[in-house]
């Protein structure tokens, strides 16, 4: 990176809460966002989900809506402003009309005159739109980018995860040997991307990218081909190498083919031996949000020196044992990768470095 | 930055550089026609959705003019946009639970946009880079924003498409290739708006 990119976690509201605090509390204590929700499945079926109990409809607009005024009451940047809302799937409650119509305007209400982008790229999204974020300032497009990751539980994605069999029936227990499909959840995050260093907390962008597996529209490579690529181009983008990364924040969605390829790729990218989380335990699967949630929990885990427990892990349950982090501790994190891997065979990683 | 070359593909036929190849506005399928047409083997095609049957048939069409030199494997980057992201799939899908009481895998993993960009990675091992964005229209400027940062990064060649397929039933696909290096500033913006007009007639 030529010139510094700094980012900031600023608001983030989910089933743990809707203050960083929350969260803080929430991973400390191994408190999950998951609980079983009767009849929420296809025919009335149990399934287990991560919804915010606060909201009762409309759901995407009212996670947009409390994230953006939590974002608004700490923000305090100036300069040239873009909007990037990163999602998957967007408000399912417009169907059968465009599910994206409503999102500009939302974030006007709050942030208005900015240039607002959508990016819908699956469950990289916003690892992706943080990438694009930090790309907009280097060509000197902006000074500063609102990076929003939102998606919102509907039975449109339920039963869609259903009919691929890919959803557990109790939580979710990403690289465990007992791990049986993952688990749906919502929420949305917003950090700031910036190339004024904020006031308060900030850590530096140091580099990103992403990769196609260009193997199957639905399932992870069995070889971890895209995540390779995406982590080698990162670390070379980054001038970073794989014995300074300190802790990982993977994708783990814990179903039985995607943690298994992430265990290969880590292991190819001799990354095995790092520190490691899923944080799907906490949150379930945010979809296009998650990219977003888990680089807010990283960047508090930079602030805390901490390492917090993958929820869910008791047993090795990948041909490439990992260092899964089964308790929390303290340990000096400077310099942290983020991955993220999606249907369409995509797979999007960043870098993020401590202050000097 | 440079246009390559370009193509369009939509009910009313199949062009490359601005030349119709195929004429297809009187077929019943005109994407499938489009498909014969063209001559390529590829089964997987009559599972794709409509946004992917479009892309694939244009990308086709660009394979000749692709830099020789280039590492298309890894420093090709897909930038594609469209307005409605899934939708015609989308609803096809709801109606598959609501409806036929059986939600459908099969149109399940076509509720997403990016997978068309999967689908043009598989079918060419393209390993690179890829963003899917959703915008209210074609806006060329964004496409050459996009295109400069994704060349300024070490990409060496960018394939961008508008592909839309709307609940009303317009469907176009607008590809097209740029290259270029960091220090070539040529705008390609009206190039491009001019494109897209001629194309649909407008």
């Amino acid at each position: 990176m030529d010139k510094p990119v700094y980012i900031q976690a600023l608001s983030l509201v989910t089933p743990l809460g809707n203050t960083v605090e929350q969260h803080v509390d929430a991973f400390t204590n191994g408190i999950s966002g998951i609980q079983i929700h009767e009849k929420a499945g296809f025919q009335e079926t149990p399934i287990p989900l991560a919804k915010r109990a606060e909201i009762t409809e409309n759901r995407y607009d009212m996670l947009l809506r409390e994230a953006l005024e939590k974002a608004k009451a700490v923000f305090s940047g100036s300069g040239k402003t873009a909007v990037i809302v990163s999602s998957t799937k967007g408000n399912m409650d417009l169907l059968p009309e465009d599910t994206f119509a409503g999102t500009p305007g939302i974030v006007h209400e709050f942030f208005p005159g900015t240039d607002v982008f959508i990016i819908s790229n699956a469950c990289i999204s916003g690892v992706m739109a943080i990438n694009t974020a930090a790309d907009y300032l280097l060509a000197e497009t902006y000074d500063q980018v609102l990076v929003i990751g939102i998606d919102a539980v509907s039975e449109f994605i339920s039963y869609g995860f259903q009919s691929l069999f890919a959803l557990s029936n109790e939580t979710c227990k990403p690289f465990d040997k007992d791990r049986n499909g993952t688990v749906l959840g919502e929420g949305c995050g917003i950090v700031l991307v910036s190339n004024q260093k904020p006031a308060g907390f900030s850590v530096l962008y140091k580099g990103g990218s992403s990769s196609n597996d260009a193997n199957h529209i639905s399932g992870p490579s069995r070889t971890g081909e895209g995540l390779v690529r995406s982590i080698e181009k990162t670390f070379k983008r980054s001038g970073k190498k794989a014995s300074d990364i300190d802790f990982i924040s993977a994708h783990g969605t814990a179903t039985v083919f995607n943690d298994e390829m992430e265990s290969i790729a880590f292991g190819r990218t001799n990354l095995d031996q790092v520190p490691l989380n899923s944080m799907k335990g906490y949150f379930g699967h945010t979809l296009g949000a998650a990219g977003v949630l888990e680089t807010i929990m990283s960047i508090v885990s930079m602030e805390k020196n901490t390492l917090f427990p993958n929820l869910g892990f008791r047993e090795t349950g990948t041909s490439v044992p990992l260092n899964i982090i089964r308790h929390m501790e303290s340990k000096e994190l400077n310099t942290v990768l983020k991955t993220a891997s999606g249907f369409g065979g995509g797979n999007a990683t960043l870098i993020l470095e401590k202050q000097p | 930055m440079n246009i390559l070359a370009h193509s369009y593909v939509s009910p009313k036929g199949t062009f490359l550089n601005g030349e119709r190849l195929f004429i297809t506005e009187n077929e019943e399928n005109p994407l499938k026609s489009a498909y014969q047409q063209l001559g390529a083997e590829y089964p997987k095609f009559y599972k794709m959705d409509v946004l992917s049957k479009m892309a694939f048939i244009g990308t086709e069409l660009l394979l000749p003019f692709f830099p020789e030199d280039a590492d298309l494997e890894n420093d090709l980057q897909l930038i594609f946009a469209n307005s409605s992201a899934s939708l015609n799939t989308d609803n096809l899908f709801v109606e598959s639970y609501e409806q036929l009481n059986n939600p459908s895998p099969s149109l399940f993993v076509y509720t997403l946009p990016n997978i068309v960009t999967g689908e043009l990675c598989i079918r060419h091992k393209w390993y690179g880079e890829n963003c899917f964005f959703v915008e209210e229209s074609f806006n060329a400027a964004h496409f050459s924003e996009w295109a400069q940062m994704a060349l300024n990064k070490g990409n060496n060649c960018c394939l961008c498409a508008w592909v839309e397929a709307k609940t009303n039933g317009e469907q176009e696909c607008f590809l097209f290739l740029l290259t270029g290096s960091e220090q070539d500033k040529h705008s390609i913006e009206t190039e491009l708006s001019t494109l897209i007009k001629q194309y649909r007639n407008e």
